[in-house]
C-alpha cells in the first residue's frame, strides 16, 4: 500500500506540472535567487521584488538547499533581478522539489502508520498523503504545505510516544520554517509545560520541575538560536528588526485579498450590509472607508459603520476563544486532548486571527485527520468540515482550465474519505 | 485512493485466473466491495478517467506556438470557421493551402456545430481567416472541452455497454475493472487530448455498431458504422471484417438472408447519401470530396510510421524505385491480400457456428494489417488496431497473459516520438508507468511478463524462444528511453532513435499480426471439427 500510493500520488503530481500556478510561484523563484546569489545578511534586505523574503531563516536554508540542484535544470531562475522568470525548466524543477520535499510528510505518516497500525488510521494515512488541499494549495497554487505539515505531524507522533522533549524541539524548528504554526503554539505550550514540566509524583499529585523546564526551555531557545544567531552575530539590532518586520507584516489589512472564510469576513460583510442601508437612509459616510474593505492586500482596511478592528483586538479575541480547550488541556494533559487543543487553536486562529489567508484551513483540517476515527462526532464534524473546507479554497485556481480538476479531486476524495471512514 | 485490504482471500469467481487480480485498480475494487460501495464505483471510475484527461488536457497540443502553419489543433479549429462562414458547397475546395478539409462530412457537420457554440461564447475564435493560428487559453479550453463531452457522450457509454454485454459473464466486479482498464486506455487519451484530435467519436460510433451486431440490430449498427466512416475515413480499417460478418450472417438463412441484405444494402446508400448530400449536386463536387478526403499525393506513409513500408524503406528505397500509384497498388494488394484470410474466416464463423457478434480478433487483424500494409499510414492509426484488441482485455483466450496490456504498451511507445514533437513527453511518461502499474499486480512483474505474452502469442512448443526473449519489449523499451535522453544522436545520422523506434514497433505489430492470425487458423479447424462431426449426425 505505501509503495502504491507513493507512485501513484507522484504521477497525479507530475501530470500537474503545466497547471496554473500563482504569485507564490514566482515568491518561491525569488528566494531561491536571494539565497542563492547573495550573502546571508542581505537575505532580509534585498528587496528588487516586491516578494521578499517574509519566512522564517530555516526556511530560507531550505531555499538555499534547493537552489544548489537548481542549476542542473536552469541557471537563469537564481538570478535575483530575473522578476516573473517561469520557463519549463523553471516549472518542472520548483514543481519537483514541492513533491520531493513531500516525502517528509510520507515519512511523518508512515511513523504515525507504525504507532497506530489499523484500518481506520490507513484510510487517515491515504486521506492526508492525498488531500484534495495540499493539491490546490502545493502543486497547483504552489506552496510547501506538504513539506511543513510533515514535520507538524513528525512532532505530533513524538508527543504520543511520550518523547515530549523531542516533540518541542521539533516544533520550535517547524516555527523556524514557517511561523504560521504560531497559531498552534498555545496547545504546544500549555501540553509540553503540564505534561513535561511537571514530574509525577503520585497518581493524581505532580511536582513543578526546574530541571525539566531548563531542558525544554533551552532546547527551544537552542533552536531559535541557530535559526536567528548567525543574523544577530553580523549585525544584532539592525537584523531582528529588519527579519522581525518581514515575518510580522501587520501594515497588511485585516482580511487577505480573498477573504478567508472567518468572522472577520462575515464582520466585513457585515458593514457592507449597514452601508447599503445606512445609503438608503441617507446617513452621510466617509467614502474612504466605503471603498477599502476588499483591498486588504494593500493595506489597512477600514470601516464604514462598525468600529474599525486593530491588531490587539484580534489577538485578545482569539486567545480568549483558545482558553477553554487549554483549560481542559491543563486539567488533562493527554495525547487526545493535546490533539483537540491544538485543531482548536489553529481553528480560533483562523477564525479571528489578523490577515489570515483561506489556505490556513488546512491548520484544521489535516490535525483533524488524526483524531477522526476516535468517535463518531468526530467524523461526522470532519466531515462537514472538509466538504466546506476544502470548497473554500477553490477561489485559488481561478482559471477554467483548473475548473474541473479541483471538483473532481474534490468529489473523488469526499466519496473515499465518507465511505471509507463511515464503514469502520 | 483507499487500498486497504488484502486481496489475497478474494478469489475470483469464475473459473478464469488473470493478472489483473493483485493490481491496485483491483484492490480498490474489492475494497469497495467488502464496504459496500461496489455500485458506486462506476460513476467514480468515470470521473477519474475524466481527471486524467483534464490532466493531460494542460499539456500542449499538436502545434501549439509554432507558426507559420501549426498543426492538428489550428486544422481542427480552421474547419469550425470554414464550416460556420463558407457556403457548403466550397467546404473541400475553400483555401486548401490552409489545413482544408480533408476528413468526410461528418467531421465537418460536428465542426459546425462546435463553432456555433463557440461563436456564441467567443466570436473572436471563429472568425473567418482572421482567426488564423488562433490560441488563447480559453479557445484551448473550450477546444478540450468539444473533445472531452464528445468522448463522454459516444465512447464512454458505448464501452460500457460493450462490456455489459461481452462480458455478462463475469462477476459486477471484473465488469467494472474491464470498463475501467479500456476507457483508462493511455494511446487514445495522450492522442485526442493531448496531440489533438476526435478519435474518439469514431471509435466510439464503431463500439455502438458492435453493440448492436451484438443485440441483433443489423440495420441500426450499419448506420452507426456509416457514420463513423463518414466521420473518419480511417474507420475503413474496419470495414472487411464488418462486411463479411453481416455477408455471412446474410449467407446463412436463405429465407431471411436476402431480405436482410437488401435492407442493409438500402441502409449504407441511404445513410451515405444523406451524409454526402450536400455534395452531391455534381460529379465534380463529389469528386473533389473523394480527392480531398483520399489524398493518393500525400505518399505511402505520412512522417516516420512504424508499418511494413516505413520499416522496409530503411533497407529499400521505395520511393525512388516506384512511382507514386504503382506503389498505391502494390499496398493495395498487400493490404488485401493480409487481410482476406482473417475475413473469410469472420464470414465462416458467422455463417456456420452462428456467432452472434462481431468477432473482436478479426477487427484487430485486419485493421492491424491495413495499418502495416495499407497507402498513406499515420503514426495516430494505430488506435484503430488497438481499439478492438483494447476490448478483449477480460476475454478468457487471452486473459492468462498480460496480452492487451503488453500491446498496449508497444502501441504508446509507437507513439512516442509524435508526442515528443508535441511537447507531451512528460504526460506519456506518467501514463506509460499509470497504465502498466495500475493494472498489473507489481511493476517488476510487468517487466518479465512477455515471456507469458509470447506463449500464449504462439503455440507453447515455442515457448522455448520465449524463455530466451524475456526482456524483449519493457527493457528495449527503458534501454530506448534511456539513451535518448543522455545520448544526443550522431550527426550523420539524427534520425536514429526514430528509426530505430519504428523498427521495434513495426517489428512487434508485425508478431501481433501474426498471433492474431494464429487465433484464426485455430478457429478454422475448430469449426472443420464441428462441421465433421455434424455431418457425422446426419449420417
Amino acid at each position: 500500500m505505501k509503495k502504491n500510493l507513493l507512485i501513484f500520488s507522484t504521477l497525479i503530481k507530475v501530470l500537474l506540472f503545466p497547471a496554473y500556478h500563482s504569485t507564490d510561484f514566482e515568491v518561491h523563484r525569488n528566494w531561491l535567487a536571494i539565497t542563492h546569489s547573495l550573502p546571508v545578511e542581505q537575505w532580509y534586505h534585498e528587496n528588487t521584488s516586491e516578494w521578499t523574503l517574509d519566512y522564517p531563516p530555516f526556511f530560507a536554508w531550505f531555499e538555499w538547499a534547493l537552489s544548489q540542484f537548481a542549476p542542473i535544470a536552469d541557471n537563469e531562475m537564481l538570478k535575483v533581478t530575473n522578476l516573473d522568470y517561469a520557463s519549463n525548466e523553471t516549472i518542472y524543477y520548483q514543481r519537483t522539489t514541492v513533491i520531493a520535499s513531500e516525502l517528509v510528510l510520507f515519512y511523518a505518516l508512515l511513523k504515525y502508520l507504525s504507532v497506530k497500525n489499523d484500518t481506520i488510521h490507513k484510510i487517515v494515512v491515504l486521506s492526508i498523503f492525498l488531500n484534495p488541499g495540499f493539491f490546490i494549495v502545493d502543486h497547483i497554487h504552489f506552496q510547501y504545505n506538504g513539506f511543513l505539515f510533515g514535520i507538524l505531524i513528525l512532532s505530533i507522533v513524538l508527543i504520543h510516544q511520550k518523547n515530549d522533549l523531542a516533540s518541542g524541539i521539533v516544533f520550535a524548528m517547524l516555527l523556524n520554517f514557517k511561523h504560521i504554526y504560531l497559531y498552534l503554539a498555545p496547545a504546544y505550550f500549555v501540553y509540553l509545560l503540564r505534561a513535561y514540566c511537571f514530574e509525577k509524583v503520585t497518581n493524581d499529585c505532580s511536582k513543578f520541575s526546574l530541571a525539566r523546564f531548563a531542558t525544554l526551555g533551552a532546547s527551544v531557545a537552542g533552536v531559535f538560536a541557530i535559526s536567528f544567531g548567525p543574523f544577530l552575530l553580523l549585525d544584532p539590532i539592525g537584523q531582528l528588526s529588519q527579519i522581525l518586520s518581514r515575518l510580522f507584516p501587520f501594515t497588511r489589512g485585516l482580511c487577505h485579498a480573498y477573504w478567508a472564510p472567518n468572522f472577520w469576513a462575515l464582520y466585513s460583510f457585515m458593514d457592507r450590509v449597514l452601508i447599503f442601508c445606512a445609503k438608503r437612509l441617507g446617513v452621510h459616510l466617509n467614502e474612504e472607508a466605503v471603498s477599502s474593505v476588499t483591498r486588504g492586500l494593500v493595506g489597512d482596511t477600514n470601516f464604514a459603520i462598525l468600529p474599525n478592528i486593530s491588531p490587539r483586538i484580534t489577538f485578545f479575541t482569539t486567545i480568549a476563544f483558545q482558553i477553554p480547550s487549554l483549560v481542559r488541556l491543563w486539567k488533562q494533559p493527554n495525547y487526545e486532548n493535546f490533539l483537540v487543543s491544538l485543531i482548536l487553536c489553529g481553528f480560533a486562529s483562523f477564525l479571528f486571527g489578523w490577515h489570515v489567508h483561506e489556505k490556513a484551513i488546512l491548520l484544521v483540517l489535516i490535525p483533524f485527520s488524526l483524531i477522526v476515527g476516535n468517535r463518531k462526532e468526530y467524523f461526522d464534524i470532519f466531515l462537514i468540515l472538509s466538504v466546506a473546507g476544502l470548497y473554500s479554497l477553490f477561489p485559488l485556481l481561478f482559471h477554467w482550465q483548473e475548473s474541473v480538476i479541483k471538483l473532481l479531486l474534490y468529489i473523488i476524495w469526499l466519496f473515499f474519505v465518507g465511505f471509507g471512514l463511515s464503514s469502520e | 485512493m483507499p487500498k486497504i485490504r488484502s486481496t489475497k482471500t478474494t478469489t475470483p469467481s469464475s473459473s478464469l485466473s488473470f493478472y489483473y487480480h493483485d493490481s491496485p485498480a483491483w484492490q480498490i475494487l474489492a475494497w469497495s466491495e467488502d464496504v459496500g460501495i461496489l455500485k458506486w464505483m462506476l460513476y467514480i471510475i468515470v470521473l477519474f478517467s475524466l481527471f486524467i484527461r483534464c490532466c493531460v488536457a494542460l499539456w500542449g497540443y499538436s502545434g501549439y506556438n509554432t507558426p507559420p502553419k501549426y498543426g492538428d489543433y489550428e486544422a481542427q479549429r480552421h474547419w469550425m470557421e470554414l464550416t460556420l462562414h463558407v457556403p457548403i458547397d466550397q467546404w473541400y475546395y475553400y483555401d486548401l493551402d490552409w489545413w482544408g478539409l480533408d476528413y468526410p462530412p461528418l467531421t465537418a457537420y460536428v465542426s459546425w456545430i462546435c463553432g456555433k457554440i463557440g461563436s456564441a461564447i467567443e466570436p473572436k475564435w471563429f472568425t473567418l481567416d482572421e482567426s488564423r493560428g488562433h490560441e488563447s487559453p480559453d479557445n484551448k479550453v473550450f477546444m478540450r472541452m468539444t473533445v472531452l463531452i464528445s468522448e463522454y457522450i459516444i465512447y464512454v457509454p458505448a464501452v460500457y455497454v460493450f462490456v455489459k454485454w461481452y462480458y455478462r459473464k463475469s462477476t459486477q466486479k471484473e465488469q467494472l475493472l474491464y470498463f475501467f482498464l479500456i476507457v483508462m486506455q493511455p494511446s487514445l487519451i495522450l492522442i485526442d487530448h493531448g496531440h489533438f484530435q476526435y478519435n474518439s467519436i469514431m471509435l466510439g460510433l464503431t463500439i455502438w455498431a458492435i453493440n448492436c451486431y451484438s443485440y441483433g440490430y443489423y440495420v441500426i449498427g450499419s448506420i452507426f458504422f456509416c457514420l463513423a466512416l463518414c466521420f473518419k475515413q480511417m474507420a475503413l480499417y474496419y470495414a472487411l471484417p464488418v462486411f463479411f460478418y453481416l455477408l455471412g450472417i446474410c449467407a446463412r438463412d436463405k429465407k431471411v438472408g436476402l431480405n436482410l441484405f437488401l435492407k442493409l444494402g438500402i441502409t449504407v446508400i441511404v445513410t451515405l447519401g444523406i451524409l454526402f448530400f450536400p455534395f452531391l449536386s455534381s460529379i465534380s463536387d463529389l469528386q473533389q470530396a473523394m480527392i480531398r478526403i483520399f489524398p493518393l499525393y500525400r505518399g505511402l506513409w505520412e512522417d516516420k510510421v512504424a508499418n511494413f513500408w516505413c520499416a522496409l524503406n530503411i533497407v529499400v528505397k521505395l520511393r525512388e524505385i516506384f512511382q507514386i500509384h504503382v506503389l498505391a497498388k502494390i499496398s493495395l494488394l498487400a493490404t488485401l491480400l493480409f487481410s482476406s484470410f482473417p475475413s473469410y474466416i469472420t464470414f465462416c464463423l458467422s455463417y456456420y457456428s452462428h456467432q452472434p457478434s462481431l468477432s473482436l480478433y478479426t477487427l484487430s487483424a485486419v485493421s492491424m494489417a491495413f495499418f502495416l500494409f495499407s497507402f498513406q499510414v499515420h503514426e495516430k492509426s494505430i488506435l484503430l488496431p488497438l481499439m478492438p484488441i483494447t476490448l478483449l482485455i477480460g476475454d478468457g483466450e487471452w486473459e492468462k497473459s498480460k496480452m492487451v496490456m503488453w500491446i498496449n504498451s508497444v502501441g504508446l511507445f509507437s507513439l512516442y516520438p509524435l508526442l515528443k514533437k508535441d511537447e507531451l513527453a512528460i504526460p506519456y511518461f506518467v501514463l506509460f508507468i499509470l497504465y502498466n502499474w495500475f493494472f498489473s499486480s507489481s511493476l517488476s512483474s510487468t517487466l518479465f511478463l512477455q515471456s507469458t505474452a509470447f506463449t500464449t502469442l504462439f503455440s507453447s512448443k515455442l515457448s522455448a524462444i520465449a524463455a530466451v526473449l524475456p526482456l524483449s519489449t519493457y527493457m528495449p523499451i527503458i534501454l530506448f528511453h534511456m539513451l535518448e535522453l543522455f545520448l544526443p544522436p550522431p550527426q550523420r545520422y539524427p534520425d536514429v532513435y526514430v528509426v530505430g523506434n519504428v523498427v521495434f514497433c513495426a517489428g512487434w505489430f508485425g508478431v501481433i499480426y501474426l498471433g492474431l492470425v494464429k487465433w484464426h487458423l485455430e478457429r478454422l479447424r475448430q469449426l472443420e471439427r464441428e462441421r465433421v462431426t455434424d455431418t457425422k449426425k446426419v449420417d
